[in-house]
């Protein structure tokens, strides 16, 4: 029981980084924009966060200032796409190396240094009394019931229920009747996109701050991409995202108490794990389910700039 | 007068070079100022850098190493290109190819003239099993392989890292993290430059010349530039894909042979270098062109020099890569900017 219990617990630690990082990606792709800068700006905000809780002590002023790092090089990358409509896959390679970069070079200075605060549990009254779900479903951190419950739940209230989300979906659907009903389009891709360059950062910085707290070189290691995967293999929904993070989660945990209680594999062997899941669960579901292909499909402008004049 | 902004379908080819151009001398001045705000001196930098490279026969010496494995993972991702494939995943290939060469080289005896032969066919091999299943995901199940590529990048890196680390570390102890000094190495013929670099060279031009002046080239670019209208005349868009990307997987391997057998002599984590992921740099300066890979691994070999010197001077490898993506991101920028063109008319009377 305090096997699964604790399997469970590091399963939605370890998922959360992918979560929130899918999440934001799930916002920038519903509005057509592909950003591959997902795994350098974890690497922005994972520095942000350890730099200024080493400064500052505060985690929660960490993660607001990833967020707010997060912002600014998502306008920067939306600006370049959408309006000035350069090509995503570049601009997304590009970003993701600078990011890399600059966080390594800033992060020189804090490499190995533990965090001297984190965001630590705080045991929901009542709930986190429940054998094994209590322990490692409500006694996490603030940020889990930000990332599974809260965030997911209003993303998508805001997407499928609102008039507002009908309209940030045509804006990735079909841009050009979109334009035509007087939506906004350029607009509603800017703002979307860089929120989801912010939440991409955040989840940085909670690698940093909640998860593993210390910054390292590659401490990021292709969650960015892992997450970019997610997105396609949640059918572009904030809800499958989260499940699908915690799904990974789980391969993750398993990873970890491989190497805990020494099974005959190696290391390296196991850190493999992730990776071959995820290409498995984005190549499985579309060969086995091709019924499911129409209704997990991507928005049909996804990664198309939108030229008004040749409307 | 009135200035009119507009549009073009494709750039021309003079505007095109020079947005490229422009991009990159603005990438630079960009980050020569941000290191400026850090507290360096870039034009003292750069000086240094120009000197170091281009002032000894030890600098293009340095520089004709890098730009062997540079030439390769860049004509890998162009020649993917040319179909519309997005390989990612060079870096990961490399791995694969050094994997298959060391492995062969390491377990199987043999006379060097065979074996050099022998490892080049298993590098090359290494790649192509390493893009196999992106490949056929694309193929038969339209699985985005930009992801699939990318993600076993990763694996290659653990996998090259656990056999160095564990089966195959030195058995004579004493490295601490590579396997044994191969016996077979591809010969010099410059100072530290192999044959290799003129291999590497020749394999941009076959490549090149085969795309430019073979039916199967002209499919091929077809099938790249307008997948339907290749479909329409009846060209077998899903083999050529295939084939092309199981190309792109094997150049890459063979760039992974090259430099543990001429350059670095022993199979050891982190061999590439970022080689696979500024092959996509170099083939994107290239704009594809696999003759223009040579110029753009020549530029990029000079860059990454430059970092290597920088380093002496207190920058770091992560330094030149946040430059690297600073010049993709203005690249970018120049290309679509390229298409525009302002002209000036007289206001229509009305």
């Amino acid at each position: 029981m305090d096997l699964i219990a604790g399997i469970l617990q590091t399963s939605i630690l370890a998922g959360g980084v992918l979560a929130l990082a899918a999440l934001g990606e799930v916002l920038a792709e519903r509005v057509g924009v592909v950003n591959l800068g997902v795994e350098g700006l974890m690497a922005l905000g994972a520095i942000t966060g350890i730099a200024t809780v080493v400064t500052t002590g505060s985690p929660v002023a960490g993660f607001l200032l990833a967020l707010a790092v997060g912002l600014l090089f998502g306008m920067l990358f939306a600006a370049v796409t959408v309006y000035v409509r350069a090509n995503q896959v570049l601009c997304g390679l590009a970003l993701t190396l600078m990011g890399t970069g600059l966080a390594a070079t800033i992060g020189k200075a804090y490499s190995g240094m533990p965090a001297p605060a984190t965001f630590t549990p705080i045991a929901l009254p009542y709930l986190s009394d429940i054998p094994v779900l209590g322990r490692a479903v409500f006694s996490q951190n603030i940020l889990v019931y930000l990332i599974y419950f809260i965030l997911p739940v209003l993303l998508h209230i805001i997407m499928f229920r609102t008039r507002h989300g009908l309209n940030l979906r045509a804006v990735g659907e079909n841009p050009a009747a979109a334009d035509a009903a007087g939506i906004a389009v350029q607009k509603i891709r800017f703002w979307y996109v860089t929120a989801g360059a912010a939440l991409a950062a955040g989840a940085g910085a909670y690698l940093t701050l909640a998860f593993v707290p210390s910054w390292s070189e590659g401490v990021v290691a292709g969650r960015g991409w892992i997450a970019v995967a997610l997105v396609i293999f949640a059918g572009y929904r904030p809800l499958n995202a989260v499940l699908a993070a915690l799904l990974f989660g789980v391969i993750t945990s398993l990873g970890f108490v491989g190497q805990a209680r020494n099974w005959p594999i190696a290391a390296p062997i196991l850190s493999m794990l992730p990776y071959l899941g995820t290409i498995a669960f984005i190549i499985v579901p579309v060969v086995a389910w091709r019924r499911m292909r129409q209704a997990m499909a991507a928005p049909a402008a996804l990664g198309i700039p939108y030229y008004r004049d040749v409307r | 007068m009135a200035i009119r902004i507009q549009r073009l379908p494709s750039a021309s080819p003079a505007v095109a070079f020079a947005a490229r151009a422009a991009a990159i001398v603005l990438a630079l001045v960009a980050a020569g100022l941000l290191l400026a705000t850090g507290g360096a001196q870039p034009l003292k930098l750069a000086m240094q850098v120009l000197k170091s490279t281009f002032g000894s026969g030890f600098g293009l010496e340095d520089v004709g190493l890098l730009v062997t494995p540079l030439m390769l993972t860049g004509l890998s991702v162009a020649v993917a290109l040319r179909i519309g494939a997005w390989n990612i995943g060079a870096e990961g290939q490399f791995y694969a190819g050094a994997f298959a060469a060391t492995g062969v080289a390491l377990f199987i005896p043999g006379p060097t003239i065979v074996m050099l032969p022998v490892m080049f066919a298993a590098g090359a091999l290494g790649g192509l099993i390493w893009i196999l299943v992106p490949t056929l995901a694309r193929a038969y199940a339209d699985v985005s392989e930009l992801i699939t590529t990318l993600l076993l990048n990763f694996v290659a890196t653990l996998l090259v890292y656990y056999v160095s680390t564990g089966p195959w570390l030195d058995p004579g102890g004493h490295a601490l993290a590579t396997t044994a000094r191969l016996k077979h190495n591809v010969p010099e013929f410059w100072g530290i430059v192999h044959w290799g670099f003129p291999l590497a060279m020749l394999l941009c031009v076959v490549v090149a010349a085969a795309l430019g002046f073979t039916r199967w080239g002209y499919e091929v670019r077809i099938a790249g530039s307008n997948p339907q209208a290749a479909k329409y005349a009846g060209m077998p868009f899903r083999r050529h894909l295939i084939v092309v990307m199981l190309l792109s997987g094997a150049i890459a391997g063979i760039a992974g042979m090259l430099e543990v057998a001429g350059t670095v002599h022993r199979l050891q984590g982190g061999i590439s270098n970022n080689f696979g992921y500024l092959g996509i740099m170099v083939a994107v300066l290239a704009r594809g062109s696999c003759i223009g890979v040579i110029a753009g691994a020549a530029l990029m070999a000079v860059i990454l020099n430059s970092g290597i010197i920088l380093q002496t001077q207190g920058l770091t490898t992560s330094t030149v890569l946040a430059i690297t993506g600073l010049i993709l991101f203005f690249t970018a920028i120049g290309d679509e900017l390229a298409h525009y063109k302002i002209t000036r008319s007289k206001p229509a009377k009305t």
